[in-house]
């Protein structure tokens, strides 16, 4: 019943979105907005040729290395710092540097130091990706229950122990945040080096589409996208329902409340 | 049942610097001594900010004594400085305490098997043991349920045979039962007091609650006001096994309750 009413819902707001985006298009002119169904034609197109999928290949290769290469360190990093309190004080205020710095900033760099090929790109979304992962970790790191941990050590787990099987399980709600503000990111980070100089990805589709006035393969790249980012997404979150098996949902939490013992 | 003490407190003190870091830090426990026979129950009764639940951390090794020694079987196990605090005392100490300390990602079963796991003695004697020990506090049919799908009272029964499982010699229990139903609270009572009969595990118990202290011990501690001390010491001569559910009515229950209500301010 909510389940139709969501579809539902959804599908009016898609409705009106698309109502609104063709009414741009009457108003603004096609040869700048061009309306929702000939940019479905350039996207079906170019999905024929097999172009679109070359292009989106490149970039989503571009985005997961980054993603696996800035991740995996951001994840493992606050479980280090842990052991060394000292070393977590000195790096803090570089770390913060770090994040707050705007990455695009470092992409001519990138270009410089990497070339033009997908090095340079990685190196963009690493950058992005490693930093968001590390602080959201270490949140969570950090919100450790003291009760399980004094549990732990008394019933005589390991250090090693400890981290993988108490304060691991405890912080992947966190990292998984991490990972969900990341996706994106590290998609965006892809596509915008590609804007910048590149002979391949989506990013560089945009660019040829707006340098050659083709407007609706413009919009066909940023659909597809958009699309990849939504499909990432949803990657991203089923992995997490997995882990996440154990949490109560607001279902079973009530009923456990009303039955006694 | 021996009568060398298997756990000796003497001179215990603890004491907790000051909020503003310029005036003399407060004792919250001072110059508190007594000792457990192996295989006795041991209540303890202390009015709330009594610093019970500092004391217990100091017998488990989880926090350094600031004054005093800890003997466990006539060694001494504290060397005060906290730098060489074992918790748990190599799994010789168990701790029970207030809240569960269940881990919610885990299912009750791996709850239980957790300890096994984490010292290395998962085996199948070790796996009957928890069956067993499932069995005996009505757990079973329940091992594949996470913490949050147990009431109050199971997860209470779980964390407590997650300590029976691996059988450590003294078991320190901090209020276990306090946020309990009356209800569930005795039965909770009566499995605690069967597993100890069966197993004669030295049990120090620490509870608010008069009438527990007395249905539960052999032997119940009274504690003051901070700084900390023993102030009251009763022997409770009622019969075991006991009938919780009327252990008002025993006939030394109303002196000892009156002994001890005198004592705790």
């Amino acid at each position: 019943m909510t389940r139709w009413q969501s579809i539902i819902d959804k599908a009016l707001v898609i409705a009106a979105v698309l109502a609104l985006w063709q009414w741009g298009s009457m108003t603004a002119g096609a040869y700048w907005v061009p309306a929702p169904w000939p940019v479905v034609l350039a996207l079906w197109d170019m999905m024929r040729t097999g172009e679109i999928f070359r292009h989106a290949g490149y970039t989503l290769q571009a985005s997961l290395w980054g993603f696996l290469l800035g991740g995996i360190p951001g994840m493992a990093l606050p479980f280090v710092l842990r052991r060394f309190p000292r070393l977590e004080a000195i790096l803090d205020p570089f770390l913060v540097g770090g994040y707050g710095l705007p990455k695009l900033a470092l992409a001519p760099l990138f270009i410089l130091w990497f070339g033009i090929g997908i090095e340079s790109k990685i190196a963009l979304v690493t950058s992005v990706v490693f930093f968001l992962v590390y602080f959201n970790t270490a949140a969570g790191v950090r919100a450790i229950d003291p009760r399980l941990l004094l549990m732990a050590r008394v019933i005589g787990a390991g250090e090693l122990r400890i981290a993988t099987q108490v304060i691991w399980p405890s912080a992947v709600p966190f990292i998984f945040a991490g990972f969900r503000v990341s996706t994106p990111y590290a998609i965006g980070g892809a596509v915008i080096a590609e804007l910048i100089s590149s002979n391949r990805g989506l990013g560089y589709l945009v660019q040829l589409g707006a340098m050659n006035f083709k407007t609706s393969q413009v919009f066909a790249a940023i659909l597809a996208i958009t699309l990849i980012v939504i499909g990432a997404n949803a990657v991203v979150n089923g992995i997490e329902r997995r882990l996440l098996r154990w949490r109560p949902s607001s279902k079973t939490a009530s009923a456990t409340a009303s039955g006694g013992m | 049942m021996s009568e060398v003490s298997l756990l000796e407190v003497a001179g215990l003190g603890r004491r907790f610097p000051s909020r503003d870091g310029r005036s003399d830090a407060r004792w919250v426990i001072q110059n508190l001594s007594f000792s457990v026979r192996d295989g006795e129950f041991v209540t303890v009764i202390g009015p709330s900010g009594a610093g019970k639940s500092t004391l217990l951390n100091m017998i488990a090794q989880t926090d350094a004594p600031s004054a005093g020694t800890i003997s466990f079987k006539g060694a001494p196990v504290s060397n005060g400085d906290g730098a060489g605090l074992r918790p748990g005392l190599d799994c010789q100490i168990g701790y029970v305490f207030q809240d569960d300390t269940l881990l919610p990602w885990r299912t009750t079963i791996d709850n239980v098997l957790f300890p096994l796991e984490a010292q290395g003695r998962l085996d199948v004697h070790g796996r009957e043991r928890a069956a067993a020990l499932m069995d005996a506090v009505g757990l079973t049919g329940f091992e594949r349920y996470y913490p949050h799908e147990l009431s109050g009272g199971m997860r209470k029964r779980a964390a407590l045979i997650r300590t029976l499982v691996y059988d450590p010699p003294i078991i320190l229990m901090d209020e276990p039962f306090g946020a309990l139903d009356a209800q569930t609270r005795v039965q909770l009572q009566e499995d605690l007091l069967r597993l100890w009969e069966a197993g004669r595990k030295t049990i120090i118990f620490i509870t608010h609650d008069i009438a527990e202290a007395i249905a539960l011990g052999d032997r119940a501690l009274v504690l003051s006001r901070a700084p900390t001390h023993i102030i009251g010491e009763h022997h409770i001569d009622i019969p075991r096994p006991r009938n919780l559910r009327d252990i008002y009515a025993a006939p030394q229950f109303a002196s000892l309750y009156e002994a001890i209500r005198a004592q705790v301010q």
